[in-house]
């Protein structure tokens, strides 16, 4: 309480540390060991070579936020901007002088070091839109005049990691950007006017897919046309989460991983193992457990004092959110294969940084949310 | 920047949105949740097999093939290991470039890549396809050490086919072909499997059944990439049964020995009682080796190309107008339909007429007057006519059929040609009317009464006829023994009178051995007596008009006899054809009186050894 009455005054360290809500650490934490666990699993029983990295991965994250938290929440604010634009140049680069890799270009690489733009932008445009509506007066955020720089903001990026051919990013992007468009407060109108635009829209985006995009629609509708290719993975997933039953084969003992009959076990499709292995009861705890992480920084958000801050919280959770269930649904059958991880479960080092600065910003803002902005 | 109410504003306004997308999440988690029931809770049950049925492969366990041996046991076919390397499309995914590393160790010809690639587009892509077979053991291990580089890629040990032989036994044995278009209509899992075979020709047809066995299975464990983890259960596969044949293969090739001598012709032999073949002989023959390893297009081509068609089977499906040989199915007839008796006499003056067209008898000036007797020893074709004419052609073609002649016999004798016995109904079905008339006519029935005309037999079918008519019984004819355990029925009696057999027996011992009979070239050096009855059946109108020594080749008469012997006891029934040989006594009857003896002789020394004191194995 001492805090709110002296605003500026900077607070201990561990007076910071005191206010990190550690409950969702922990809450995320359990998911990161369950992952590790699985990755164990599809490694053959082996912590190498992915359990082991996994885990690393996620500690170096852990310590990454709580790095980023003690830093005040207005340095974040100052550096949205340029982290912005600094993304959206890295990404205009990755056409140019990018690495190719299985098709498609997404990578940078320079002295040894390699990073993925995208990744980069996934964050900031997050912390770009919450510093717009920050700044702007409340009451003019449906204004057309004011919804020009955050749709901007919004499809500058989507537009370059489409060329990647990135479409997994792509939507969450658009998902996230136009999500926090709604939570700042633009009016309700306009996403039911832009949701009948896109069915308007859906036969002229279908035919500017590319092939390998429409074909994995095509399967997602009959995965039966082609069991031994792109309807492979559908298939072969729902068979490893169906043959789980309720309480699963046991761990280590998935036949449908042992055996290697899941592509992508160790990436996309991990859930579908933990299925195997841990029946319906492993699928739905670890469904309650990704409820839970967006519940709470949802909450985190809403207590929050400045529009930056319940921003930058809510885009986390909205990371988790998106991508979580666009990957549950594809591996249950219900989505078209999109080739979405599931945060902090799947195998995948450029996700798992995004997300921990995601969090970083996000506990930054709920440890500094009680003061005011400048 | 905004103070505290307007803050305010925000913040309520981002409450209440936030509630509204934590209410969408939980939704969504919901459906989701429900989603992962129905997979997981709900229909758990259809998954577990499916999971099961990935892991575990089901391999067929072709089955050996059963041997063929010929009657004293001599292997005839059987089958030999060959080493071979097959493909998996959908495990080896890039067929192309495992095939290309493939080539690097075993012989592999572009053509043959070609071929391979083709099938993999066109059938399933779990069915393996044969890569390369008859490998050395080098080439093998080879492949099975740089296993890891070529997934899909399986070497294994294959049976093949082998004949023994070949040329002697060729059209007896057949041969075994590719059985892909079998495939479709048998639901022999079996017949699936690459290099599968199927018999196609001869007794490796007929008897298909029982020379296939039934196939067996193994199932393994096994990963996504088709590699073996553990074996899990088997059921062994049941080897073909062994066949039997009635025919001893050394004295088949002494028969085709002899007939080699003409330039195109068949033998056909039969044990009298059983109707067990003893010869099945066609000239020219072939040697099915080659065929045994699968398709080979030079062979066929070879084959294709050479003119006297080396693959018909003459003795079964060749089929030629009987001639005389058919008189005494004429006779028979008519003396069941009562319409003459053998005392009676009839004047031969050399030509008959019958509706304003002559018809001429062989001999130009006539025989004279001639009883049934007469008749068949000197084969005056104007007492026929006459005979055939007092029947009518129904009855002709019923006596015909009675005696074996007309359709193919119902036993396991491979793609027999049924021949021709025509009567009216035949005739609208198979002539046009523009050439003949739409009517059968009158003369067609007493060209018909000396086996001219449209009638068409098989040797076989006349060996038959012959076998009836000495033993009194319907005789079927069998290329191949029972099976141990199995009893053939015996034949039932022909529906006609012993007194008309016994004229009619008479009549065909004095073609052979009274005077003026015109087949004394069958009497054998030995006392044994033969009966029979020659046939010369025209080719060309020319015949009538020129010897045949002026005749080219090709428009020759073609020559035929009938037989069985010994005349009072019958133990053998026999029929020859010489392609364009000329006069039937002339050119197939020493081929039938020299296969008589070679018979006789085998049968001869088969007893000698038999009374031998010191016991020979047989078979």
């Amino acid at each position: 309480m001492a805090e709110l009455l002296t605003p500026l005054k900077r607070r201990t360290l561990t007076a910071k540390l005191m206010d990190v809500h550690w409950p969702l650490l922990v809450l995320v934490s359990i998911i990161a060991v369950i992952g590790t666990g699985m990755l164990a699993s599809v490694g053959g029983g082996a912590m190498h070579p992915w359990a082991d990295s996994h885990a690393l991965r996620f500690l170096i994250g852990l310590a990454l936020v709580i790095a980023m938290t003690l830093v005040p929440l207005s340095v974040w604010l100052r550096l949205s901007y340029p982290a912005f634009a600094l993304g959206l140049v890295l990404l205009a680069l990755v056409p140019i002088v990018g690495v190719e890799a299985l098709g498609a270009k997404r990578w940078l690489s320079a002295g040894g070091l390699s990073l993925q733009p995208s990744e980069i932008v996934k964050v900031t445009l997050v912390a770009a839109l919450a510093r717009y509506y920050q700044a702007l007066p409340a009451g003019l955020e449906s204004r057309p005049r004011y919804l020009a720089a955050p749709l901007a903001m919004i499809l500058l990026p989507v537009l370059l990691t489409l060329r990647q051919p990135d479409l997994g990013t792509s939507v969450l992007l658009i998902a996230t950007g136009l999500t926090l468009m709604f939570l700042a407060g633009v009016s309700g109108w306009y996403f039911a006017g832009a949701a009948a635009a896109m069915f308007a829209a859906l036969p002229l985006v279908l035919s500017h897919l590319h092939g390998y995009q429409r074909r994995r629609l095509e399967v997602f509708l009959d995965p039966d046309k082609d069991p031994l290719g792109a309807g492979y993975h559908i298939a072969q997933a729902k068979i490893a989460l169906g043959s789980g039953g309720l309480a699963g084969k046991g761990y280590l003992q998935g036949t449908q991983a042992q055996l290697d009959f899941v592509p992508e076990k160790h990436t996309d499709f991990i859930l579908a193992i933990l299925g195997e292995e841990w029946g319906f009861i492993g699928t739905l705890t670890l469904l309650a457990l990704l409820l839970a992480v967006v519940s709470v920084a949802l909450g985190m958000a809403r207590r929050a004092d400045s529009a930056f801050a319940r921003l930058v919280i809510a885009g986390f959770a909205l990371m988790v959110l998106v991508y979580a269930l666009i990957n549950i649904a594809m591996v249950t059958g219900v989505a078209p294969v999109v080739g979405v991880p599931l945060p902090l479960v799947s195998y995948g080092g450029t996700n798992m940084l995004s997300l921990m600065v995601a969090l970083g910003l996000a506990m930054s803002a709920h440890v500094h949310a009680h003061g005011r902005l400048r | 920047m905004s103070g505290p109410d307007r803050d305010d504003v925000k913040r309520r306004r981002f409450s209440r949105r936030v509630a509204l997308i934590g209410l969408a999440q939980t939704a969504a988690f919901g459906g989701l949740a429900m989603r992962l029931y129905d997979l997981q809770v709900r229909d758990a049950h259809r998954y577990q097999p499916l999971a099961d049925q990935n892991r575990t492969d089901v391999q067929v366990l072709p089955a050996v093939r059963g041997r063929i041996l010929d009657r004293l046991g001599a292997v005839l076919a059987d089958n030999e290991q060959v080493y071979r390397v097959t493909i998996v499309p959908a495990l080896a995914r890039d067929v192309k470039s495992v095939l290309a590393r493939l080539s690097r160790l075993v012989p592999l010809p572009p053509e043959k890549r070609e071929q391979i690639l083709v099938r993999a587009r066109r059938q399933s892509r779990n069915l393996p396809i044969v890569v390369a077979s008859d490998l050395t053991f080098e080439e093998v291990a080879e492949v099975s050490v740089l296993s890891p580089h070529l997934p899909g890629v399986r070497a294994e040990i294959a049976w093949r086919r082998r004949y023994h032989d070949g040329v002697t036994m060729g059209h007896v044995c057949g041969y075994v072909g590719n059985a892909d278009r079998m495939a479709v209509e048998d639901p022999d899992p079996a017949l699936k499997l690459p290099g599968a075979r199927v018999g196609r020709a001869g007794v490796e047809l007929a008897l298909e059944n029982e020379l296939r066995g039934t196939a067996g299975s193994a199932r393994t464990e096994v990963d996504a990439r088709g590699r073996m983890v553990r074996p899990l259960d088997r059921i062994e596969p049941e080897p073909g049964r062994d066949v039997r044949l009635t025919i001893d293969s050394a004295l088949q090739q002494r028969v085709l020995a002899r007939l080699a001598e003409v330039r195109r012709g068949a033998v056909v032999a039969l044990e009298a009682a059983t109707g067990n073949v003893i010869a099945l002989a066609s000239h020219p023959t072939f040697d099915p080796s080659p065929l045994a390893s699968g398709v080979n297009e030079a062979f066929w081509k070879q084959m294709a190309a050479i003119e006297s068609r080396p693959m018909l089977n003459r003795a079964v499906a060749g089929l030629y107008p009987p001639g005389s040989t058919f008189k005494m199915v004429t006779a028979l007839a008519a003396l069941h339909q009562d319409a003459v008796t053998p005392k009676d006499h009839l004047t031969c003056e050399g030509s008959y007429d019958l509706n304003g067209q002559t018809y001429r008898c062989w001999r130009r000036h006539g025989h004279g007057s001639v009883d049934l007797h007469r008749a068949l020893r000197e084969s005056c074709d104007v007492y026929f006519y006459e005979m055939a004419h007092r029947v009518g052609i129904d009855a002709l073609a019923d006596m015909a059929r009675h005696l074996g002649l007309g359709r193919a016999f119902d036993t396991d004798i491979a793609l027999q040609k049924a021949g021709v016995i025509p009567d009216p109904e035949w005739k609208r079905a198979n002539v046009s009317a523009r050439r003949a008339g739409a009517n059968w006519l009158g003369g067609e029935t007493v060209l018909a009464g000396i086996g001219q005309g449209y009638v068409a037999t098989t040797p076989l079918q006349l060996a038959v006829m012959a076998a009836r008519i000495a033993t009194g019984r319907a005789i079927e004819p069998w290329v191949t023994l029972p099976a141990p355990g199995a009893a053939r029925v015996a034949a039932p009696a022909l529906r006609l009178q012993p007194r008309w057999l016994e004229a009619v027996r008479r009549g065909m011992v004095a073609v052979v051995n009274e005077e003026g009979g015109t087949g004394a070239n069958a009497q054998l050096a030995s006392d044994i007596i033969v009966a029979g009855k020659t046939g010369t059946s025209q080719v060309s109108r020319r015949s009538g008009e020129s010897a045949q020594a002026d005749l080219p080749w090709e428009l020759r008469d073609h020559a035929l006899f009938v037989a069985y012997a010994p005349a009072g006891a019958p133990r053998y029934a026999i029929a020859a054809v010489v392609e364009h040989g000329g006069g039937g006594g002339a050119a197939a009857a020493p081929l039938v009186r020299d296969t008589l003896q070679l018979i006789l002789d085998d049968e001869a020394r088969r007893r000698e050894q038999a009374a031998e004191p010191r016991t020979r194995q047989e078979g």
